[in-house]
Order: structure tokens, then sequence, then C-alpha cells
């Protein structure tokens, strides 16, 4: 069988081509543009020179307060800008409906941090493949909570989470040096901790909220 | 006369923002084709960006930095659909048993499709991704064969039915324009 013996012809196929085209929307161009702009960022945040007095406590503590105050400020900004779930509830029996989905998202996305989290741990004893497959599949879980984040109109909270994609696929790379890779995974901990604990605290104010 | 051979360094960050501006319509159209799901094709076209980005300074002048980007968004592309629907890449899948199948059966087994965008979903997944790497992204039988780790005859195959059920869908588009 030869598939040449079996062509469309260059009309044809320029038809089917021209159907199947499709213009991305503009927000997820603009997904792609910030993506670059964050794999810069982090790359010359990574070649800038190293204090002369070097300790790897004290980099790793600058990485680390670095990381904290910018997730600080980007959890503040979705925490600062999410609806009050329980009060708009207590407030308007009507916002009732809305409040579970949103509290199973929230434990949703704890369990996939906590996963996640637990993954980060696992990756110093993995080959690259490994580690490339275990990176991967945190990826998607994430992507699969931005998107719903934003179906939630938590469009602060889908950044914070995409936020972390330039990290972990730069993890996943095959070149990256145990050094890079060491440090990538430390900060990554560090700031899911912080949202974490952002998350714990959230769940425990409206726990207190309903004791009221 | 003495060339000047200037080596090319590695594409900066203004030029990966022009490409974008410039060719992620065909990027995102070519995932697309392959996945059929916005969403992956999306996630496609940024994973092939960041990955390329990683490694611009492999990227060689020969070619422009948007065939590039373009080569690795439908690798993206072609992975995130194995990964999604891993039972669809078997061997069984590229013996879909249509081999006896007639233009005639299937023209009856099928709705007639409203429109030439629909004729690709006629195709299975197998059926479709061979059609594309080889018919819209000129790639080669043997490198179709060697990305979804099967042999030139499978594809063929697949490239066969693809053909056919296309032909069947267009001609049903050009009878019902003529009516």
């Amino acid at each position: 069988m030869n598939e040449d013996n079996d062509k469309l012809s260059a009309e044809q196929l320029q038809q089917i081509k021209d159907a199947t085209r499709a213009a991305p929307p503009p927000h997820v161009v603009a997904r792609w543009h910030d993506a670059i702009d964050s794999a810069a960022e982090r790359e010359a945040i990574a070649a800038r020179p190293k204090p002369q007095s070097f300790s790897p406590s004290s980099f790793f503590w600058g990485a680390a307060i670095t990381a904290a105050v910018a997730f600080g400020v980007a959890i503040g900004v979705f925490i600062g800008n999410d609806k009050p779930v329980m009060t708009e509830t207590y407030a308007n029996v009507e916002a009732a409906p809305q409040a579970q989905p949103a509290s199973a998202f929230s434990r949703g996305l704890q369990v996939h941090f906590q996963q996640s989290r637990q993954d980060l741990t696992r990756l110093d004893n993995t080959v690259n493949g490994e580690r490339a497959e275990l990176v991967m599949n945190i990826v998607q879980q994430n992507r699969l909570f931005a998107r719903m984040a934003k179906q939630n109109d938590s469009e602060d909270l889908a950044r914070v989470l995409r936020a972390f994609e330039p990290v972990l696929l730069r993890l996943s790379s095959e070149d990256i040096t145990p050094e890079e890779a060491e440090r990538l995974r430390s900060q990554l901990a560090f700031e899911l901790d912080i949202v974490l604990t952002k998350l714990s605290q959230r769940a425990s104010d409206r726990t207190d909220a309903i004791e009221t | 006369m003495v060339a000047v051979i200037k080596e090319r360094s590695a594409p900066t960050k203004a030029e990966f923002h022009a490409a974008i501006a410039r060719r992620s319509p065909g990027w995102y159209s070519a995932c697309l084709r392959i996945t059929r799901n916005e969403h992956l094709a999306e996630d496609a076209v940024q994973d092939a960006l960041l990955n390329a980005w990683n490694k611009r300074e492999q990227f060689q002048s020969s070619s422009s930095l948007e065939t590039w980007i373009h080569r690795i968004a439908v690798n993206s592309a072609l992975q995130l659909l194995r990964k999604n629907k891993p039972e669809r890449w078997n061997e069984l899948e590229f013996e879909v048993a249509d081999e006896s199948a007639t233009p005639a059966e299937i023209h009856a087994g099928s709705e007639l499709e409203s429109s030439l965008a629909n004729c690709l979903r006629r195709l299975t997944d197998v059926e479709r991704v061979c059609f594309v790497l080889r018919h819209l992204e000129q790639w080669r039988v043997l490198e179709i064969a060697d990305e979804l780790n099967v042999n030139e005859g499978r594809v063929k195959q697949a490239l066969f039915r693809a053909v056919r059920k296309l032909r069947v869908s267009m001609a049903d588009l050009r009878s019902d324009d003529h009516e």
C-alpha cells in the first residue's frame, strides 16, 4: 500500500487547512507572553552574581525569603480579592449553593498541594525520566486547578497556580544541574507550604464563622 | 575577500514575543488539529514555548525561530494527546477493523457533515494524527512511525483510511453544494 497513490489534491488539502485554522483566544496569547517573561525573569534572578561570603544556608534563606515575599504578595492579592464565601452565604440564602462547590474546590486544591509537596520530596531519589514524568503529572494537575479557579472567577488564584508552571517545567528538563534542581525543589516546596498554610487558615476561618 | 561569518546568538526574549505575535495562530491551529481539544492545544503551545526558551542555545539559525517552535509545539501536542488517551495508541487502534469497508459503506454509516472542518471528525485519533502530520505538517512516513512507535506499514494503512474517508466526506460536501 502506498499512501502516495491515494492523496488528496493540493487544493483539497489547502481547503482542509483553511477550514481548520483557529485563532487562540487573546487571554491565552497573553498567557504565552507571560510565560516567556516569567521564564526570563527567573533565569535573570538565577544568573545574578552570588554574594562573596557565600554559604549554602544563607543562599537558601535568601531565595526562600525572595520567594516568600513574591508569593506573599500574589497570595495576598488573590485572598484579598476572593469573595468572602461564608459571609455571603449567611447574608444571602441564594448564595448557599455556590458555597459548597467552592469549599470542595478548596479541599481538592489543598489535597493537590499536599500531594505535590510529597512528590517534590521524592524527586531527590528519582532518575531523569521518572522526575520528568512526576513533574509533568504535577503540571497537569496544576493546570486543571488553574482552569477550575478561572471558572470559579478566581483569576488571581489561577495566576498563582500558573506561576508554578515555569519552575516545574524547568525542573523536568533533562539539562538541569543537580544544584539547580535542588534549589528549585526547595523553592517550590517552600512556596507550596505557604499556599497550604493560607488555605488551612481560610478553612479554619470558615469553620469559626460557622460555629459563631 | 574574507568572508565574515556572523555566528547567530540565541534568540532573545523580544524575538520570542515577536514570534508569538506573528505565528502563534499557526502553532495553535496545528496543535488543535492534532488534539481536537482547545485546552490541550493551549498547553501544547505553552510547553513548546517554555521548552524552546530553555533550549534556545541549541537553536540552529538554519531554520526560523517560528518554524522551530512550530515543530516543538506539534511534538508537545502529540505527547499531551497520548498522555490523555493512552489507550488510543496501542497496536489495536492502528488495526481499526474498517479495512474492508467500502466508501459507500462509510458514506451510509455516517451522517453528512455540515462543514469541511468537520470532515476531520470522521477520522479516528490515529488516522487524524497520521493525516495531519503527513499531509498538513509534511512529515515523512518514517518520522511519523518513529514518533508513534509503530512500523511504517501501520502509518500507511492509517493514512490510506484517512484519505479515503476524507474523499467521501468532501464529495458529500460538493454534492450538497450542487443541490
